[in-house]
């Protein structure tokens, strides 16, 4: 059987409901930059669609085939690095720069996998973590070829244009948008077909049992691998879209702990092994994150005389509290762990099935 | 010092030195990390920043009451002990038979607090501690030993012997033993086991914590230095074995001596490779490590 025939299959047992709600939010969101004309606005949601395609494509690895993956900033930093070094230091223009991300991360993905898919569990976390570590301060010590600790600063991004139509030259906010919100729906769409069709079976297989699975004639070290290229793949798309977006990489922000434990948590907040769940994390972290950041917090506490401005406090956190967008990361893993171990997304499914079990 | 007028075999005692007293820390952060481990089956993952919270902790005392260092451990082991059981109580204690992913991210997310709340206040600047021998060194047989590293190594070797008698002749330390061995059959001997986990993550964190006032006069005191010795411990617990004191001092003193060597004959630059490599072969060809019994 093809591997068409298969997704073609699968997109013909689509309900029809759902489809509809999809197509309508896409709808709404093709149509929000010119309605909301906010640079600010555009930012946020650009942001949240990194997000989803991070978090997507880690939830294909961790969420569906069971592999916590606590490394993935190699494959997002390969993808980062590689299109923005292409475009500084060749003059490639960054979809050529994506395209030979994909093809890094992917090889890159298939030697740290040929390594840390001999270990399972804790010890499977841990070389994972060692050999983005290894990735990370190879960035920083070849400084020939990636500027070391300095970073690379994008100077300009090659328009983008067919022939001699112009169809961008990415001075405004809004084809990053789009960029972004096919990418995201690209990614979901793949989750979707990684969750219906027979390959994302094996994954699941693997995940509940790999013994059994292997038992039943499914070749875990195979179908870990697939998962994992898959899985890097699209973490390597969301690196180069990162690098020209920001326009600055360097190995301690794309290369870090911070950045594989980043892209965990979008995935584990929202809701892990389903198709909206990393969506939903997005949507809980982005701005929340931001918020403090931009210092919207701090302002809301003073403007609703919770904290006086000019009191050691208020001074205090007007200074401090933008440097600890981080904080809300870890305050939101600690209480999805101990008290919605199935994420933001499972704890509102339960409260309502709860409500209608109630109700019958 | 000029390294070039130096002897090839002068060198490489010299570093092989500095190796193992910088060795002696990294000891006290694994074994902190391979109890805890031993008795809750738990990898901490905030390892790296309880250890920091052990640097600040030094340095407040030193800055705001002149307290030496190396005299503010009195003070960092209670301290530490008690945020250890803390933690324990409040949060890994829910989590003892959750997936081992769910514990991961649990620690990872307590780590992520501690280091944020830090920078909230004390800024993510990098904080110097300089007491007046903080780059002093003697010399012995022609060989330079830097004297705070001297001291910590000496601290350090005290510490881990008043450990081992604690856990091999003590009531206490033979009840963790129990628990870390067979939760259940501890469990059933009358050992009061959710004692003994509080009481071992306490160790943990106060050995963490006083590796980081060991480290405090030599090393920049930021919020975010724990993730390095969160990696860095498992490194060492991983080669020592998991769960095996003795393999945890062992493996603290041979990382310290790769990385001095590794700094000295290929690079400062790659010395952290040459680590993770190290880890990654254990991991592959030893998963036990060198003195573990199994992988779990």
């Amino acid at each position: 059987m093809s591997i068409f025939g298969e997704i073609i299959g699968t997109i013909r047992r689509v309900s029809p409901l759902p489809l509809l709600t999809f197509l309508a939010v896409t709808g709404a969101l093709l149509l929000f930059p010119p309605l909301v004309d906010s640079p600010y606005a555009l930012h946020i949601m650009i942001l949240i669609f990194l997000s989803v395609i991070m978090g997507e494509s880690w939830n294909i690895l961790g969420g569906y085939t069971g592999q916590y993956s606590v490394g993935h900033a190699a494959y997002f930093g390969a993808g980062a690095y590689t299109t923005m070094i292409l475009m500084q230091f060749r003059e490639v223009p960054p979809w050529y720069g994506m395209l030979a991300g994909i093809a890094v991360s992917i090889l890159t993905a298939l030697i740290i996998g040929s390594i840390c898919f001999r270990l399972r569990g804790p010890y499977f976390v841990l070389a994972s973590i060692a050999a983005t570590e290894i990735l990370r301060l190879t960035a920083l010590n070849l400084k020939d070829f990636t500027n070391g600790a300095e970073g690379i600063l994008a100077t300009d991004i090659p328009p983008l244009q067919f022939g001699s139509f112009l169809v961008t030259d990415f001075t405004t906010k809004d084809p990053f948008y789009y960029i972004g919100l096919v990418f995201a729906l690209a990614v979901i769409a793949v989750t979707w077909i990684v969750q219906h069709s027979k390959i994302g079976y094996c994954f699941q297989a693997i995940r509940e049992d790999q013994d059994a699975a292997h038992s039943l004639g499914i070749n875990p070290s195979l179908y870990k691998n697939l998962s994992l290229a898959i899985s890097a793949a699209f973490t390597s798309l969301a690196g180069s879209f990162y690098a020209v977006y920001i326009g600055f990489v360097d190995p301690t922000t794309v290369l870090s702990l911070d950045m594989s434990v980043q892209i965990v948590l979008i995935c584990i907040i929202g809701g892990i092994g389903t198709i909206f769940g990393p969506v939903v994390g997005a949507l809980v972290l982005v701005p929340l994150s931001e918020a403090l950041r931009s210092n919207i917090i701090t302002q809301g506490l003073i403007t609703a005389g919770l904290v006086n401005e000019d009191s050691p406090v208020g001074q205090f956190l007007k200074e401090n509290l933008a440097h600890a967008h981080v904080l809300i990361y870890g305050i939101l893993v600690v209480v999805v762990i101990l008290f919605m171990p199935d994420g933001v997304l499972g704890f509102l499914r339960k409260i309502l099935t709860g409500k209608r079990r109630k109700a019958a | 010092m000029d390294s070039s007028s130096l002897q090839p075999l002068l060198l490489f005692v010299q570093s092989l030195i500095s190796g193992i007293l910088v060795g002696g820390v990294y000891a006290l952060i694994g074994i902190g990390l391979t109890i805890i481990f031993g008795v809750m089956r738990i990898i901490n993952f905030a390892h790296g920043d309880i250890m920091m919270i052990g640097m600040y902790l030094t340095f407040n005392l030193f800055t705001l009451a002149g307290v030496d260092p190396f005299v503010s451990i009195a003070v960092c082991i209670p301290v530490m002990f008690l945020f250890g059981g803390l933690l324990q109580k409040l949060f890994i204690n829910r989590i003892l038979n959750a997936l081992p992913q769910n514990q991961i991210l649990l620690t990872i997310g307590l780590g992520l607090i501690m280091s944020n709340t830090m920078m909230l206040i004390y800024t993510s600047d990098y904080k110097i501690l300089t007491t007046d021998y903080s780059s002093s060194s003697f010399s012995l047989m022609g060989i330079s030993i830097s004297q705070p590293l001297a001291i910590s190594f000496i601290i350090t070797a005290v510490i881990t012997a008043v450990l081992y008698w604690f856990l091999m002749k003590t009531d206490m330390g033979q009840a963790i033993r129990a628990t870390a061995q067979d939760r259940q059959a501890a469990q059933l001997m009358g050992i009061n086991v959710k004692r003994m986990s509080i009481i071992a993550f306490g160790l943990g964190a106060a050995l963490a914590g006083t590796a980081g006032a060991l480290i405090s006069p030599t090393y920049y005191i930021f919020p975010q230095i724990g993730s390095t010795f969160t990696l860095k411990a498992f490194v060492i617990t991983v080669l020592g074995g998991m769960g095996s004191v003795i393999g945890a001092t062992l493996g603290g003193i041979l990382i310290g001596i790769a990385e001095s060597l590794g700094a000295v004959y290929i690079s400062s630059g790659w010395k952290e490779v040459l680590v993770y490599v190290i880890f990654l072969l254990v991991l592959l060809f030893k998963p036990s490590g060198l003195l573990g019994k199994s992988r779990m």
